[in-house]
């Protein structure tokens, strides 16, 4: 009986530690998407891994986009950090330098047919460090504006396309196209902000287009210069907007775009996936100029590797794996290309099922002039410093000069703060 | 279960130190047995991690690279000298305990008192008022947070009903202060109702009978036998709710996030901004020893009070 144990003990312990040997090799990928069509497409390509890899397990782990930094900060702070995820342009200074990103230049060259010069060497720039590469971006997307053509043509206007046309699509029309088609009645506002965040966690994706496209930004060099005149006067037609238009979706309220709320707003296109059961007609177009003309911006994103991660090189494989071309054709169906070869291809063109190839064409437009959001080694800490500061703003009565100035203060020590 | 845990500590520690027992006989050994899983939890999740804040408030120390030095007692002379906005964060964490404390508790009192009463459907009102301290925080701030909308708010579209135009609740400054105040007010005075309820239920109808053939009127009885009766549960609660206000994070993060113009920026937002948004963990660590201090002065002052009261 006791050798029946022993040996049956004996035996479940063998098989534990075989287990062992051969257990899947997990790899965390964090991404602040929920979307179902993204996180499919994600899984299309853990699958696809999964056939040269077969013991490799890839979960796909969402954060939400205002807690991303401050989740994966504590996780790294905590010695458990993802194995990989997305990583905004504005925050890979901070992670450059802290040095918790891995350089995967190494495995990107020895990857077969990996084509890295095909990468556009504006897109690289930020992920780039002498000879190091932190992190290829995966999405090059523009700031496009959305509308609600249904309550164009009920309204009879031009669409924002039909404008730009004519050499007439700039802040100004925006303006008053949004004040047209608010109805408060129906509880539909002319215009809506970023994802609607525009009063809190992408108040920067407010100011920035508008400011540069009137020939401001945010700073220059060492020097903040959002208190400059053409910087408050960009930033005063959006409070217009809001406060004597009453056209905007104001401070404290929601007015979803993409629930038929709100006529216009601005975002990137991977948010098309939102419109799959829209009851409306709707379009893209470019964002309108200012006094300046046409500023495009693009906002930025890559996959990076933790320097940190237990799968590190079977990390950076999967990193290769989904940039190289072919993933990077599959991923522009929502996230615009960094690769000269699929920015240019027909392919891309075709490739988003819910934009014709006339508006994929603005995208690539807006790619070819567009430039990045700000970035900062010290860029969550300006962010911080500066959101109660700019709550001032979306008041009737704020002196927009003056909050400007306030947070230029606060902007300007974390500048030169080394 | 703490308390158990606790009082079970303390007695093994009194026998230890009188010597009446030996620290491994039978009876001593099994009590520490019993309580060595969660003096286990305690001293890992508890007391190491608060002795190590003392040690990390003296670097400065960045999440993200790892980069810690010792830098004495530099945090608190910046904090104190240097960081205008740290005294702004003390107010707000005192106006929101100052405004949340007494109402929380003369509400749970007045409620207890009403719901002491014997009337039809008593069981369903004290269910109804216990319900939100069940809720899950983070969905009760969310809830607040759509009904606190300027135009489409339930709570101005009721205001808007008796001609009162309500104000934009979160995004203004004094008013965010204050719809966090009440919401969470209304998200726990359950708790200090049911404590107040069992203290009014344990005291003996006869000191009622008699003071009541004394002829004595009903505020002479709440006030001259009924509120000295409750003192201790008062002291409970109160220590428990000052403690509780001074450590809000859930209901500020999701309802405000600080702000507007951090107008609800309270000390335990402020720490974990500066620790997870700032990556300053040294830093950070010196405010949450300031407000463990400040909690700890404001704990032992009412225990001080009442003690001097009784």
């Amino acid at each position: 009986m006791i050798m029946r144990f022993i040996k049956l003990t004996t035996a479940a312990l063998a098989l534990g530690m075989t287990a062992g040997v051969s257990q899947a090799d997990d790899l965390r990928f964090t991404v602040w998407t929920g979307s179902e069509a993204h996180l499919s497409m994600l899984n299309e390509f853990a699958d696809g891994f999964k056939a040269t890899h077969p013991n490799t397990n890839i979960t796909f782990e969402t954060i939400p986009f205002a807690d991303y930094v401050q989740k994966i900060s504590l996780q790294i702070g905590g010695g458990n950090p993802p194995d990989m995820g997305w990583m905004l342009e504005g925050t890979a200074p901070t992670f450059i330098q802290s040095n918790i990103l891995a350089d995967v230049s190494d495995t990107l060259q020895a990857t077969a047919n990996y084509n890295f010069e095909d990468l556009s060497p504006s897109a690289m720039g930020l992920w780039q460090k002498d000879d190091a590469v932190y992190g290829v971006p995966f999405s090059t997307s523009p700031f496009v504006i959305f509308y609600n053509q249904s309550l164009l043509d009920a309204a009879g206007l031009d669409n924002p396309n039909e404008l730009h046309a004519k050499g007439e699509w700039t802040w100004g029309a925006l303006r008053d196209m949004a004040d047209t088609l608010a109805d408060a009645e129906q509880g539909i506002y002319g215009f809506e902000t970023m994802d609607g965040q525009g009063y809190d966690g992408r108040v920067w994706e407010v100011l920035v287009p508008l400011v540069r496209s009137y020939g401001g930004d945010v700073w220059q060099g060492d020097t903040c210069t959002l208190n400059s005149a053409t910087a408050v006067e960009a930033v005063q037609v959006y409070h217009d907007m809001i406060f004597k238009d009453q056209s905007a979706v104001p401070p404290g309220e929601m007015g979803d775009f993409f629930n038929g709320k709100a006529a216009l707003t601005y975002t990137q296109i991977s948010r098309a996936s939102k419109l799959d059961e829209a009851d409306f007609d709707w379009g893209i177009a470019p964002m309108p100029s200012g006094k300046a003309g046409s500023a495009p911006i693009i906002g930025q994103a890559a996959v990076v590797v933790f320097k940190d991660s237990p799968n590190r090189a079977l990390a950076e494989e999967f990193l290769a794996y989904m940039t190289n071309e072919a993933g990077v054709a599959r991923m522009a169906e929502f996230f615009p290309p960094a690769r000269a070869s699929v920015l240019g291809s027909d392919a891309f063109l075709n490739s988003n099922s819910r934009l014709t190839p006339s508006a994929m064409r603005i995208v690539a437009n807006e790619i070819n002039n567009g430039s990045v959001m700000p970035s900062h080694v010290n860029m969550p800490v300006i962010k911080s410093a500066t959101r109660g500061t700019f709550d001032k703003l979306w008041k009737a009565d704020a002196d927009i000069e003056a909050v400007f100035t306030e947070a230029c203060s606060r902007i300007n020590k974390q500048l030169t703060r080394k | 279960m703490l308390s158990v845990v606790l009082k079970t500590f303390g007695d093994l520690m009194s026998a230890l130190v009188s010597q009446k027992k030996n620290l491994f006989s039978g009876e001593t050994l099994s009590g520490w047995l019993f309580i060595s899983p969660m003096m286990f939890g305690f001293l890992c999740f508890f007391i190491i991690p608060v002795i190590a804040i003392f040690g990390y408030s003296v670097t400065e120390w960045n999440i993200l690279s790892q980069d810690s030095t010792f830098v004495g007692l530099q945090n608190y002379q910046e904090i104190f000298t240097e960081n205008e906005e740290f005294w702004l964060v003390v107010r707000n964490s005192l106006v929101f305990a100052g405004g949340l404390v007494p109402l929380n508790i003369a509400l749970a009192l007045v409620l207890a008192l009403a719901l002491n009463q014997k009337f039809t459907g008593v069981v369903f009102f004290r269910t109804v008022y216990f319900a939100p301290v069940i809720t899950a925080g983070a969905a009760w701030a969310i809830v607040w947070s759509f009904l606190l909308q300027k135009e489409s708010g339930g709570v101005n579209q009721l205001l808007a009903l008796i001609g009162i135009d309500g104000p934009n609740w979160l995004r203004e400054p004094n008013w965010a202060m204050f719809a966090v105040i009440m919401t969470r007010v209304i998200k726990n005075v359950g708790l200090n109702m049911i404590l107040y309820l069992a203290a009014l239920q344990s005291i003996s109808p006869d000191y009622v009978e008699a003071s009541s053939l004394d002829g004595a009127t009903p505020w002479q009885r709440f006030r001259h036998i009924i509120w000295p009766l409750l003192a201790p549960t008062t002291l409970v609660i109160s220590i428990v709710t000052v403690v509780g206000s001074l450590k809000v994070f859930d209901h500020i993060y999701l309802m405000t996030g600080g702000g507007p113009e951090s107008g609800t920026l309270v000390l335990a937002y402020y720490i974990y901004e500066r620790a997870f948004e700032f990556f300053e963990i040294g830093y950070a660590s010196a405010l949450a020893v300031i407000l463990f201090v400040l909690t700890l002065v404001l704990t032992v002052g009412q225990w001080l009070l009442k003690q001097k009261e009784q």
